[in-house]
């Protein structure tokens, strides 16, 4: 099923998963509005042209899985936790 | 007199006829960056663009292309719009000599006018967000001066980091920002995380035009962008301490988000379309809260375009590539004459140099590479003898040309570290890099057949002039 132009769409373009919220609304009543899909974060505004709204028009290059979103490596990594010693001189060393 | 912030700027750029107001309504997307994309190409004296009739939006200003041009360049440093690429640089290298400049605490800033808290944060109240490129995965802040302090040295204001980094807009209260490793903020949210704590940030948008310059400029990791600030505009930078953060923020400012890094989080961010031509992303990267937005009444949002070079930001971290490395060099080298780092950030560079023996050409470009911008950047350096002009590429591929024996001028240095957004980094983050030696052997190295270069006339010069002269009748 295909949305008609202005409704709200019913997946994500770039990853069609299917919790997307509204960020917000034009400050002139009704010309457009700000989606946002829960999952992937991919953020657009409904005016915006095909490629960037629809899932059926958004390029292949930039779609997203649920596999690509779960495997995205952190930059920059977490460093780990400092355990600082409650007692005592600080380990040698640092 | 130098400019306190973006507003007058602008009124500079549009006396000097630099500024191009777009009257009729144009759509948030794609008109606003197609037209920023198109600004560049109308040459080196591209202006920038205002946008005040944006559909949709009832009360929206857009600057665009602010630094898009030799010319706005010029006049962001206070220098007549005509100044050449060279002299440009060449000014930029005589104002560092005066660095640092002590920063002016000044009361009142205009930012404080309006101030949003707690639940009424909402950052697309108060600035008209738009997206950039096809693939960009939302809209972004990416000219915006970050700052931030080493959470181990909090009262170090030499350590106090102004950075532009790539904002994601994630919510109404809530930005993705990229620390690439190599940049200072993530040294500071590093320490924050080692210790489980979050990293306060301040964040100001539209800025005089010597703090975006400033921001996107390699310095060391204790040297405060706003005392190179004071030195480029003549006069200390103003500052006013940020209400929540108590970071440091430019008086002038339009807008003035504040909030923290969370500690230890990590979330997918981008893509991205990059100064390097490609896009970024499908990374997990850190996450920005924002507690209190401070705006100027009517606020202008400063926004940049980036896409294939060239385009603002390659004008906007070309001088003040340059200007460090050529900086950080002279100080071991004095023997080295010029450094034009302009492409893609420095990722190549065209370093002159005066041989002081055989082989130190190589040194220099090796040097180059471990300076602090180096390090992530810096993949390809070409050093020339120094009568070659590094800023004039016809004679760079002349002694590239004619140099250069692969057998012994070219330098393959293996698994270096390079800016993750390199797109040939392999695995990303790492790459070999090259130094090609096009200076002539000096000895001992006694390679090649150099001793009867054809040099121009001694009368040429002479003739020059009388050419010129008789071309202009």
């Amino acid at each position: 099923m295909t949305a008609p132009e202005g409704a709200p769409p019913v997946t994500c373009p770039r990853c069609d998963h299917p919790d997307v919220a509204k960020l917000a609304d034009s400050p002139v009543a009704g010309v457009w509005t700000v989606h946002q899909c829960a999952r992937c974060r991919y953020t657009w505004r409904s005016t915006e042209p095909a490629r960037r709204t629809r899932r059926a028009h958004y390029p292949e290059a930039f779609r997203l899985t649920a596999q690509d979103i779960a495997s995205a490596t952190d930059v920059p990594t977490v460093p780990p936790l400092l355990i600082r010693p409650k007692v005592g001189r600080p380990p040698r060393g640092t | 007199m130098p400019h306190d912030d973006l507003r007058s700027f602008l009124t500079t750029l549009d006396k000097e006829g630099q500024l191009l107001r777009v009257t009729e309504q144009v759509s948030p997307e794609p008109d606003l960056a197609a037209a920023a994309n198109a600004a560049p190409k109308l040459g080196d004296a591209a202006p920038a663009l205002y946008f005040d009739n944006l559909e949709g939006f009832t009360d929206a200003r857009v600057a665009l292309n602010v630094h898009g041009s030799w010319a706005n360049h010029a006049l962001a440093l206070g220098l007549p719009a005509g100044t050449g690429v060279k002299d440009q640089v060449a000014e930029f290298i005589r104002r560092w000599e005066t660095f640092p400049v002590p920063v002016e605490r000044r009361e009142d800033p205009p930012w404080a006018d309006n101030v949003l808290e707690g639940e009424a944060v909402d950052l697309f109240s108060v600035l008209p967000l738009f997206r950039l490129n096809d693939g960009d995965g939302g809209f972004y802040l990416d000219k915006a001066a970050v700052v931030s302090r080493d959470p181990e040295d909090p009262g170090n204001d030499g350590k106090q980091n102004v950075g532009i980094y790539r904002l994601q807009v994630k919510g109404r209260a809530e930005l993705g920002i990229q620390p690439v490793p190599m940049h200072d903020i993530a040294l500071q949210l590093a320490k924050a995380e080692r210790a489980g704590e979050d990293l306060p940030v301040a964040i100001a948008l539209g800025n005089d035009p010597v703090i975006p310059i400033v921001a996107a400029t390699p310095l060391a990791y204790d040297q405060n962008e706003y005392e190179l600030a004071g030195a480029l505009r003549g006069a200390p930078a103003p500052v006013t301490a940020a209400p929540l953060t108590g970071l440091d923020v430019p008086w002038g400012a339009e807008v003035v988000l504040e909030g923290v890094i969370v500690g230890r989080r990590r979330e997918l961010e981008g893509p991205f379309g990059e100064f390097t031509g490609h896009y970024s992303g499908g990374r997990s990267m850190p996450v920005i809260r924002i507690d209190r937005i401070s705006h100027r009444t009517h606020p202008v949002f400063e926004s940049l375009y980036l896409g294939m070079p060239w385009t603002e930001i390659d004008f906007l971290m070309a001088a003040n590539t340059c200007v460090p490395i050529h900086q950080q060099l002279t100080a071991e080298f004095p023997e080295v004459r010029a450094v034009n780092a302009m492409y893609t950030h420095g990722l190549l560079a065209v370093i002159s140099t005066k041989s002081r023996y055989g082989g130190f050409a190589k040194a220099v470009g090796m040097r180059a590479m471990t300076t602090p911008h180096g390090l992530g950047y810096l993949k390809t350096v070409i050093v020339v003898d120094e009568d070659v002009d590094p800023f004039d590429l016809p004679r760079v591929m002349w002694a590239v040309s004619t140099k250069v024996n692969p057998a012994g001028d070219v330098m393959v240095l293996p698994n270096l570290p390079v800016v993750a957004l390199d797109p040939a980094a392999d695995p990303a983050g790492i790459t070999h890099k090259m130094i090609i030696d096009a200076t002539t052997p000096v000895a001992p190295d006694e390679r090649g057949h150099f001793s009867q270069p054809v040099k121009d006339l001694p009368e040429t010069a002479a003739w020059v002039d009388k050419l010129r002269r008789l071309a202009a009748r």
